[in-house]
């Protein structure tokens, strides 16, 4: 696991005139994702219980967006009371969904519903069903949702799997597509365009916007993919 | 869960408006999803807040009651049930097709049921907006009526207007004055960017990445006037500038997706800067160095070609000064509905 700044301290930057940004490093790393979604909770607790007009915190996977009333909060008193939280939390034990309770995504990989993975295998050295084993073969963590609605951001990915985004994005990738990028993989909840390498598609729904809670990965909790015969 | 203040009991809701066409992108939208955003749900919205209020405002709506905002190329829509609607934001040259009188923006028009409301193509600005007394009538999806493009859901069944479509909305009649005869009081919100201006000034504060470019590529964002490019949408205005060239590719390090809000200036390795808009993703990997005053998101949710922009610097406060000086006006004017006759 790379230590991003190790011993650094967290900051605190206004982003925008309305929200605040609290930085606490620069990689993909577990520890440093925790933290976020603890300050995130800590934030929550605030506005909930001591009535503080913050908006609903946004957790990146190392930094954690905080918006705030700016006709109740001023910018310094916002930063400040922030500044706070973030040392308290710091402090408290993390709160996370049991990450034993593995969540198991069944793929198929390569052909139509993997349009690239020859192409994934040519680029890392790999065969195509060895691309395919490696990449089942981890637990990943539930970092982050974002870019698009149930959009789950897992990692890490193998080192031996790590290529750049494709340099023409795509201007539909099918839902329930399997896709990597970076160190980073991810299931397209709907039909969007994207940039990553498609390897694989499943039949599993991660998204129901009238179901509670909507998404069906959750920051925090362990998903393995696992093959299913083409 | 209809969202209106004062309502004793559920709303009825009645058709009102059958769509003939379109139009290029007619969604209904309210004030968004701000507290869905940790889901990965953009936060949709009126791109142009403030023309969306004062649309609503003008019937004694509530500010943020649900909307049709209809984008460059305006709907037609024939009237099932004669009453007042209000008007705001470009200028879609709108007519009723009874006797093709010319409807102007900023106050309300009564409509006789069997006519058509026709919405033409912006003549400035690039987002109209069309109120009606209680709000169109949608399920209320996370929280809002707004339509999430990118997730297929709120709105009308998650999507664009199509022909055919009937639009219900909210009847509420007690507890709201009745609609009638209303222009804005004041100047202000009937387009965020005024006829015929094309040059467009945005105020804006330094992102969390301005440290990371050089003083060079800094002092160009701020110095170069910028065209609106035609590939802007909902999630973001691109801008581009004939001026070549752009940054250095390799010093255009790609960052760990970090959370981001309405109105970051986002800067790609090529140099052309996207300025994110209410349907913006949640996170994104490229550095922002500036983000625009929330007080200037109405003249940004206007901005098409040919405008151009330039960024102008200001600190927090002032930028916080000028939102809530804005807000201050906002409810001024609405103050001013409230207690005056006709005609404001």
């Amino acid at each position: 696991m790379s230590q991003a700044h190790p011993g650094s301290q967290p900051v605190v930057v206004p982003f925008g005139d309305q929200a605040l940004l609290c930085v606490l490093g620069d990689s993909i790393d577990e520890d440093l994702n925790r933290r976020v979604h603890r300050l995130a909770a800590a934030v929550g607790t605030d506005r909930e219980r001591e009535g503080v007009p913050w908006g609903a915190p946004v957790p990146g996977y190392a930094s954690l967006l905080v918006p705030y009333d700016v006709g109740r909060l001023s910018l310094a008193s916002a930063t400040r009371r922030l500044e706070r939280l973030v040392g308290r939390a710091e402090d408290e034990p993390a709160e996370e969904p049991d990450a034993s309770a593995l969540i198991e995504i069944p793929v198929r990989y390569g052909g139509e519903s993997g349009p690239d993975l020859a192409d994934v295998a040519r680029r890392t050295g790999l065969d195509e069903d060895g691309v395919a084993q490696l990449h089942a073969s981890i637990t990943y963590r539930v970092f982050i949702l974002g870019f698009v609605p149930g959009f789950a951001y897992l990692g890490r990915l193998p080192a031996q799997l790590e290529l750049p985004r494709r340099d023409e994005p795509r201007p539909r990738v099918p839902a329930g597509s399997v896709a990597i990028a970076g160190r980073q993989t991810a299931v397209y909840p709907a039909a969007t365009p994207g940039g990553w390498h498609l390897i694989g598609r499943t039949e599993v729904s991660l998204w129901d916007p009238d179901a509670t809670p909507p998404s069906r990965l959750q920051p925090g909790q362990s998903v393995r993919f696992v093959a299913s015969p083409r | 869960m209809s969202g209106m203040p004062g309502a004793a009991g559920p709303p009825r809701q009645v058709p009102l408006v059958d769509v003939r066409s379109a139009g290029l992108l007619t969604t209904i939208q309210d004030a968004g999803r701000p507290d869905a955003a940790a889901l990965g749900v953009p936060r949709s919205g009126a791109c142009d807040p403030l023309a969306m209020a004062a649309a609503n405002l003008l019937l004694g709506n509530a500010p943020e009651a649900a909307v049709l905002e209809a984008s460059l190329l305006g709907p037609e829509l024939r009237v099932l049930r004669s009453g007042f609607v209000a008007l705001t934001g470009a200028d879609m040259e709108a007519r009723d097709s009874d006797g093709g009188r010319r409807l102007g923006l900023g106050r309300t028009h009564h409509l006789e049921e069997g006519t058509t409301l026709v919405l033409g193509a912006a003549a400035d600005g690039a987002r109209a907006y069309l109120a009606v007394p209680g709000g169109f009538a949608v399920p209320i999806v996370l929280g809002s009526a707004s339509t999430c493009l990118a997730g297929r859901f709120g709105g009308f069944s998650g999507r664009p207007l199509a022909p055919g479509d009937v639009l219900l909305a909210n009847v509420d009649e007690a507890g709201r004055p009745t609609p009638s005869e209303r222009v804005w009081p004041g100047p202000g919100p009937s387009s965020g960017v005024p006829a015929g201006v094309d040059d467009v000034v945005l105020r804006v504060v330094p992102g969390p990445h301005a440290g990371q470019l050089t003083a060079d590529e800094f002092g160009r964002l701020l110095s170069t006037t910028w065209e609106v490019d035609h590939r802007s949408d909902r999630m973001g205005v691109r801008l581009a500038t004939s001026a070549a060239p752009n940054r250095d590719r390799s010093a255009a390090a790609e960052l760990v997706s970090l959370p981001m809000t309405w109105g970051a200036v986002q800067l790609p390795p090529g140099g052309a800067p996207i300025v994110l808009l209410a349907d913006h993703p949640t996170v994104g990997g490229y550095p922002v160095p500036l983000v625009v005053a929330a007080v200037d998101r109405p003249v940004l949710g206007q901005l098409r070609p040919p405008h151009r922009v330039r960024f102008v610097p200001v600190d927090v406060a002032e930028a916080q000064a000028a939102w809530l000086e804005a807000e201050r006006a906002l409810d001024e004017a609405a103050r001013r509905l409230r207690v005056s006759g006709v005609d404001g």
